[in-house]
């Protein structure tokens, strides 16, 4: 144990010994960055490393922008339209990054090979746009995994019902079909639900893309002509349906978002909930969560084809194109998402992008049953995640589809009728801009 | 000099002309030449493709569109009558009052404080179906033990989002008629009332016409400022579920900036502008009707 | 006797009525507002209790010190938003009643070609809604270097606020008699005297509620300023709003506390005025 201590302090001294060791005294002495930086309490702590990266450079940076992600996604597109993109570095996000190809540059040239090598394969993988490594991916890797009640699993009478009815043993769901049987089954309305979906905006678009994949269909074809009207899509909606009807998620889930999915879970009225990895500190926190102390998380359940569920994105930081001062903006980048920043970020719970960190962060978790147990199922969930289709035209075919699926759950048409609207509307915004 | 010839209410009205200019008209002339372009944010020489009206036909043939449009319209004469018809009675009712009454109009107005951004987040929260507020009461009261989808079903979530514009804008109404109700001359009520006349008519016949020019002035500023309430539906709904609320603003932001169409969405937002300024026009006329009734001057 | 009795009976029954009128509209005004004001003293847990708790167990202003502390354990620059907002508001607020008075006066005292057009158009400036100014409005201040500048903000709220002080003035003006003015100029004074001598202090609670609207339509402003302003140099509270959401989650508790500071000002500043407003409307019984 010591000797494990011991060895991990040596590596962060030399993880520490290399950081400086790349960043020659005053090498951008009289250099200032602009950067758009994402806001909120839990991005924020990072920033506080910028001073040491000025200090060790002689650049200043300075803040010209701090929003989240969907107010910043709106500054970019519209500092396309303007012309205003001579700042240097932004906040980037794996799910808009492919709306603008050519707003950010090519990091490859830019940042030294070693670093870059230092990440999960799939996040570069997931960052490289056209050719392009448009991001360095911060500690803020995020993909859904399930959290549950362990009492609920306990209680022998429970237990025997759920066998009775059903066939086979209730246990924490391996598959959404399970998922759907022990939801129906633990729900009680209007005190408490098996579970809860986002329905609002993309996040049940996300969701439903998810589903599909892991019923072996996918979004679009190769072509960017959509696919999700087919029998794997059609699976995936009628299992929103059924919890809809069958009651066994609130009657307001067609308007939740993850705001309320993480409140409601934490109000203790919620069985099984998939949902991010930052709210897993809040969950078992005695004074934010009635449920602390009684949360299990588990692997996101798997397809009819036996296929995980893993939509993913993660947070990043990018160079824009029309910056005068890319190496030095690339120093920044680099510094921001080097392995003592995603130390530092990840303590706070969210999940590293670099493999060194993940050892690390699993290290340092040990003594820590619950954070280990969160790590264990979401590094599994990590294994065969993956990102949203790279096509910029993602978020505007979501914003036809996610209408049409409210309107299967909620019953005003038919799961058919819903998907050969949503692939028409789909349809014809890719021949309107001439896609294909 | 050349300021000498320009005539008196010329200069006096000069400022709001040119701020207004600048702020409202120019960007105004941009967006509308753009409604004539496939114009897309992230792709800035889409400006400069001329299309016609190739996006006003594609809105006009859009069900979803003059749904969007219908459900605004109807938002609108059911909010503005219901603020309307609210913020007269509670004029009236605090007039009434002789004791506290700073106090009291104080608390009246305690709505107007919320920003609208915070209302939708509030009225969110105040509906949401397993812990808001409504529902809890309801169920704590024993009145229901189902969780009411407030946000959800189609005539609910439309009540949701009157509710809660309501409850922003009755107060402005209520304030701008009870300016006028102590600005009424007292000298015809007393006639009134030696006439024999009942409240009820007196209210009738003095109060009521005497109040008219400020519930069209509450009327007409509330039909500009009403696409305010954007920021609460945005938040409250979003226009959701399965478009059951989409008004024409959100559907335009949505359009303009989140799928970066904004050649297409300032196509819909004219046609969005003409209603307004169609609602706005009435109220006008309406208020010269009424103050020519009341030999207030002419326009 | 028996009517007088009856009489009675019904005065009593009106005023009972009044009092429940009055009791039922105050609280539905109130309770959705103090209900964010009682949220900001409790914790999280409790607010998004189920079943609720409607007796408050623990209060605290854990939430108020959060906002306050350092970045990263929940602080935001409060302090930067709320003089951001109060520079803001009070600037536009007083050039829009300077231009709104003479423009208003414009319209109630002279009369000129195509009045009523310009006065619709004037009008119907209003009734462009944000989302279609926004982004020409974004390019503009991007092209001449005013976005994130506080001068951007006051010049929109401005504009914004100019079309309905001008109507609410104009129509408060229209209540002073032509004649008294027209007396006080017969008296020796000039037009610009007898403005500030007779017409103002009657068009003044019209003046004071223009400038009640014009102040809290900039206060609360949503839509535009989070366009037109990127960073703590510029950014009002509202926007700040904005600073408890991240991608998944929403600190409904410290929201509050923000909302329960921006709304104090405008209360208190509507309370004082109150007092001028009672004042001007005096004075409008002077008509008649």
């Amino acid at each position: 144990m010591k000797g494990r201590v011991a060895s991990s302090v040596l590596a962060l001294a030399a993880g520490l010994g290399f950081a400086t060791a790349a960043l020659a005294d005053g090498e951008y002495a009289g250099v200032t960055i602009e950067a758009k930086l994402i806001g909120g309490q839990q991005y924020e702590a990072l920033y506080a490393r910028i001073a040491d990266w000025e200090k060790a450079t002689g650049a200043k940076v300075n803040i010209i922008s701090q929003k989240n992600h969907f107010e910043l996604d709106k500054e970019y597109k519209a500092d396309i339209a303007a012309g205003t993109t001579s700042w240097c570095v932004g906040s980037n996000h794996s799910s808009f990054a492919p709306q603008y190809p050519d707003l950010f540059t090519d990091l490859t040239p830019l940042v030294p090979a070693e670093s870059v090598a230092g990440f999960v394969p799939a996040n570069i993988t997931a960052a490289t746009i056209n050719g392009k490594l448009t991001m360095l991916p911060r500690a803020q890797f995020d993909v859904s995994a399930l959290y549950y009640q362990k009492s609920l699993y306990a209680d022998p009478a429970k237990a025997e019902a759920f066998k009775t009815k059903f066939g086979y043993d209730l246990a924490v769901p391996e598959t959404w079909d399970q998922f759907r049987d022990q939801a129906e089954f633990f729900a009680a309305p209007p005190n408490f639900y098996g579970t809860q979906y986002a329905g609002k905006d993309e996040a049940i678009n996300g969701r439903f893309y998810e589903l599909v994949v892991a019923n072996g269909g996918k979004m679009f074809n190769d072509d960017m002509s959509p696919a999700f009207n087919s029998a794997a899509g059609k699976e995936a909606l009628q299992w929103f349906v059924d919890l809809y009807k069958a009651g066994a998620v609130p009657p307001g889930t067609t308007n939740y978002l993850w705001d309320d999915l993480g409140n409601g879970f934490a109000s203790g009225t919620i069985a099984l909930n998939l949902d991010w990895p930052g709210w897993s500190g809040f969950f078992n926190d005695p004074a934010a969560s009635k449920v602390a102390g009684n949360v299990g998380v588990a692997p996101a359940p798997k397809g009819s084809a036996g296929v995980r569920t893993g939509w993913s994105g993660f947070h990043g930081f990018s160079v824009t194109e029309g910056c005068a001062t890319k190496e030095a903006a690339a120093s920044l980048v680099d510094f921001l998402t080097n392995e003592d920043s995603q130390k530092l970020e990840s303590a706070a719970g969210p999940l590293p992008s670099r493999t060194a960190v993940w050892a690390y962060v699993k290290d340092q978790a040990k003594a820590d049953p619950y954070k280990t147990e969160v790590l264990a199922a979401f590094e599994e969930t990590a294994k065969t995640a993956f990102p949203v289709p790279p096509t910029p035209y993602w978020i505007e075919s979501g914003n036809l589809i996610f209408p049409e699926l409210q309107a299967a759950i909620l019953g005003d048409k038919t799961v058919d009728q819903a998907l050969q609207d949503a692939s028409d509307a789909v349809d014809s915004l890719m021949k309107e801009n001439g896609v294909y | 000099m050349f300021r000498a010839k320009l005539p008196p209410w010329l200069v006096l009205l000069l400022p709001a002309f040119i701020i207004i200019l600048a702020v409202v008209a120019i960007p105004l002339i941009l967006s509308l030449y753009s409604s004539f372009t496939p114009y897309h944010l992230t792709r800035p020489d889409t400006l400069w493709k001329w299309t016609g009206s190739f996006n006003y036909i594609k809105a006009a043939s859009d069900a979803n569109f003059w749904k969007a449009f219908g459900r605004t319209v109807l938002l609108l004469t059911i909010a503005l009558n219901t603020e309307m018809l609210l913020g007269l009675g509670l004029a009236l009712m605090v007039s009434k009052v002789t004791r506290g009454q700073r106090a009291l109009r104080t608390a009246m107005m305690f709505p107007m404080m919320f920003s609208p951004i915070l209302v939708g987040f509030q009225f969110k929260f105040i509906f949401n179906d397993n812990v808001g507020l409504v529902n809890n009461a309801l169920q704590s009261l024993g009145l229901t033990d189902v969780a009411i989808p407030w946000l959800v079903d189609g005539n609910l979530a439309m009540f949701a989002i009157i509710f809660a514009e309501v409850w922003t804008s009755t107060s402005v109404f209520a304030i701008l008629i009870l300016a006028g109700l102590f600005a009424i001359p007292q000298d015809p009520l007393e006639a009134a009332k030696v006439d024999g006349c009942t409240p009820w008519q007196s209210f009738r016949f003095v109060t009521l016409p005497f109040l008219m020019p400020f519930i069209y002035i509450a009327m007409a500023i509330r039909s500009l400022d009403v696409a305010r309430a954007y920021d609460i539906v945005q938040v409250m709904t979003n226009g959701g579920p399965a478009r059951r609320t989409e008004l024409l603003w959100t559907l335009i932001g949505r359009t303009g900036y989140v799928d970066a169409r904004m050649g297409y969405a300032n196509a819909m937002g004219y046609i969005a502008i003409l209603m307004s300024i169609g609602f706005t026009i009435y109220f006008f006329l309406k208020l010269q009707t009424a103050r020519r009734e009341l030999g207030m001057g002419e326009m | 006797m028996a009517s007088a009795t009856q009489h009675r009976i019904k005065k009593r029954a009106l005023k009972t009525a009044h009092f429940l009128g009055l009791f039922l509209a105050m609280s539905l005004i109130c309770i959705p507002g103090l209900w964010v004001v009682l949220n900001s003293f409790r914790p999280t847990i409790e607010i998004m209790a189920k079943p609720p708790v409607w007796m408050p167990q623990s209060l605290s202003l854990d939430h108020y010190r959060a906002m306050f502390g350092g970045a990263g354990e929940g602080g935001i620059p409060v302090m930067t938003y709320f003089r951001n907002s109060l520079i803001i508001s009070i600037t536009s607020t007083v050039i829009a009643l300077l231009v709104g008075m003479a423009g208003g006066y414009a319209f109630a005292r002279y009369s000129f070609k195509a009045k009523g057009m310009m006065f619709v158009a004037l009008m119907a400036s209003r009734a462009v809604p944000g989302v279609a100014l926004s982004l020409p409005l974004f390019i503009i201040f991007g092209r001449t270097g005013i976005i994130d500048t506080h001068f951007g903000l006051i010049l929109v709220y401005v504009a914004m606020n100019v079309p309905f002080t001008i109507w609410l003035i104009d129509g408060f003006f229209r209540q002073v008699p032509k004649e008294l003015a027209e007396a006080a100029e017969i008296d020796g004074c000039t037009r610009w005297q007898a403005f500030w001598k007779v017409e103002f202090p009657v068009a003044r609670s019209g003046i004071a509620s223009a400038g009640i609207f014009a102040f809290l339509t900039s206060w609360n402003e949503y839509a535009l300023a989070s366009q037109l302003t990127r960073s703590t140099t510029s950014k009002t509270m509202p926007v700040g709003l904005l600073d408890f959401t991240s991608q998944f989650t929403l600190n409904w508790g410290g929201m509050c506390a923000l909302a329960v500071l921006m709304i104090i000002p405008a209360l208190l500043l509507t309370f004082v005025v109150q007092k001028h407003l009672i004042a001007g409307l005096t004075f409008g019984g002077v008509k008649g």
